[in-house]
């Protein structure tokens, strides 16, 4: 009998194994990926793990025995990161039809066929992109996307499954037995303040959710909570398409007064700019991966026409008004002094519901938890828009965009400048 | 021009690029350019087989001068691909990526040098190797 059955695919330590990828030195040794600036542990293989060292280890506190343990730091390089993500989603691409990217080393992709097949079809994949790509994944299978999500934690956690688990394969009973001793946050759209309210009904695991009542989850925690009950009994009501409706974009642009024409000036407008749209974000419960910061020159002004633009990837989706402000600062060397612009603006797009990607907190910049945002939020709800900023949008002299990334390794298959060296000797 | 082949296009699959034609045609008379526009030739589309699985690496050190591969060379890697008796390939020695000529004979795995000045390596079985990836094209500037 043919099934429709939804796999995730995700690399393990990502950036880690981005790292391995081109230096065979990191192999089997405790490998750190350190935050913008060097400050934290934002990545860290298996091996680190065993040290006891976790995500927001500060750097400075690491590096004094970092030799004694063999620890190795990186800079983050997102570049190769970047590159090796697309990647990654053109292999996928090869072995399915239906591929949606859910995060930086995530992907959702479709299966039909018998389910005897799943299985090797999964792990096809599985040794595709480690020999092609040298990223080891593991590989949840499973009727509906949270069914996979949850497989996938299994793939990696039980060490008999070497990376891949197919679902609806396992039996019942082990099936229940895995459920019933998985913790209700840790399934895909359950946050923590929805594992407390439910906690509080005495739904603690995945099979309490599972069997709970719909209509009672409904009414607890809305229609979303709903569909992962239903979700977990294995009817699809989240669709590879419905990622969609949080995919648009938001705007924030103005025209001015008087033309800017000088970096000074548009340092400011854009740190500005950077953190209304960072409360629209809010409002919205939002965050973003992709800025684009641009500006103009008027239409009137065909002489000097000018449009410019620097868009960023950033590391995971965030809505943290400090990373966000220094991105926008990515226009500034795009622009020519001294040329009239009329206006400008931030765009930011990918967007993802806020904390609809638990899998990601890894990659969580650490001053984007809670802290900054939502303390300004407050101020500026109480003291207006302008009473208070940061960066330049506080118009202090804030640090450069150039980010300190002194142990970053060469952007390999981004700069001709950069690729891999090869020894003839 | 004359209709050949007629089929459905799935519109599932990955987005297809069309070169551009001009639309308005005269009728009655087709333009004989037609059949002549084309893109330029796509480096990318010709030297890059495997996209996804294809990297570039540059060339230190002289040791494969005999077989064309010089200092300051760049060298299309395609990963993944079960090297051959004869292939060039990269190799991981001691930590390091290496570029030697592989060589399968009845009673081993050997690496060879291109120059008689380097010494080749033995190895008892091909699974005790760990190749990188196999070299396929190497680009020699000449100015
Ligand atoms: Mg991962």
């Amino acid at each position: 009998m043919s099934k429709h059955l939804l796999a995730l695919v995700d690399v393990n330590s990502f950036y880690v194994s981005c790292e391995r990828a081109f230096d065979p030195t990191l192999e089997g040794r405790p490998v750190l990926v350190l935050s913008n600036n060097d400050g934290c542990a934002v990545a860290m293989s298996a091996e680190a793990k065993e040290l006891g060292i976790t995500v927001g280890a500060p750097w400075f506190k690491l590096a004094p025995n970092a030799q004694r343990h063999g620890l190795v730091a990186r800079s983050s390089n997102y570049e190769l990161y970047g590159d090796m993500s697309h990647r990654f989603l053109q292999v996928i691409g090869e072995h399915s039809h239906e591929v949606e990217k859910y995060s930086i080393d995530e992907a959702f992709a479709g299966y039909g066929g018998p389910l005897q097949g799943a299985g090797p079809w999964a792990e096809r994949i599985r040794r595709d992109i480690a020999e092609r790509l040298s990223l080891p994944v593991g590989i949840g299978v499973g009727a509906t996307k949270t069914l996979a999500k949850l497989a996938n934690l299994a793939a990696k956690r039980v060490p008999g499954m070497r990376g891949v688990c197919v679902w609806d394969g396992l039996d019942a009973e082990y099936r229940d037995w895995v459920m019933s001793r998985l913790p209700v946050q840790q399934i895909w759209g359950v946050g923590p303040r929805s594992a407390k309210k439910l906690a509080a009904h005495g739904v603690t695991t995945a099979a309490a959710l599972r069997d709970a009542d719909a209509q009672f989850v409904r009414r607890l925690l809305g229609v979303t909570m709903m569909r992962t009950v239903l979700e977990l009994r294995g009817q699809p009501c989240i669709q590879l398409e419905e990622e969609r409706e949080f995919r648009d974009s938001l705007v924030f642009s103005r025209s001015f007064s008087t033309p800017v024409s000088t970096r000074e000036i548009m340092a400011q407008v854009m740190a500005s700019y950077a953190q209304r749209a960072c409360t629209r974000l809010n409002s919205r419960s939002t965050e973003a991966k992709t800025l684009t910061a641009w500006a103009m020159t008027s239409q009137f002004n065909s002489a000097a026409e000018d449009s410019p633009s620097a868009t960023l990837s950033l590391p995971a989706p965030t809505n943290d008004p400090v990373l966000l402000t220094r991105a926008a600062q990515a226009l500034l060397p795009r622009m020519t002094e001294g040329t009239r612009y009329t206006k400008a603006g931030i765009t930011l797009t990918d967007l993802s519901p806020r904390g609809a990607q638990p899998a990601f907190d890894l990659f969580a910049e650490p001053q984007q938890d809670k802290g900054i945002g939502p303390l300004l939020q407050q101020v500026r709800e109480k003291s207006g828009t302008d009473a208070i900023g940061m960066g330049r949008g506080g118009m202090r002299t804030a640090a450069e965009w150039e980010m300190r990334r002194e142990m970053m390794s060469p952007r390999y298959t981004t700069r001709w400048q950069e690729m891999l060296e090869v020894h003839a000797r | 021009m004359s209709i050949q082949d007629i089929r459905a296009v799935p519109v599932t699959g990955p987005a297809m690029e069309v070169p551009m034609m001009p639309t308005a045609v005269q009728a009655g008379f087709p333009s004989p350019a037609l059949d002549f526009v084309h893109e330029s030739i796509n480096l990318q589309e010709h030297l890059v087989y495997d996209p996804p699985a294809t990297f570039i690496a540059r060339v230190s050190g002289d040791s494969m001068v005999g077989a064309g591969i010089s200092h300051g060379d760049q060298l299309l890697i395609h990963k993944g691909t079960r090297p051959r008796d004869g292939d060039v390939v990269i190799a991981v020695l001691d930590g390091q990526f290496t570029v030697k000529r592989l060589r399968l004979t009845g009673t081993g795995v050997r690496l060879e040098a291109a120059n008689p000045e380097y010494p080749d390596i033995e190895v008892p079985e091909l699974s005790e190797l760990s190749i990188w990836g196999v070299a396929y094209m190497c680009l020699h500037g000449l100015r």
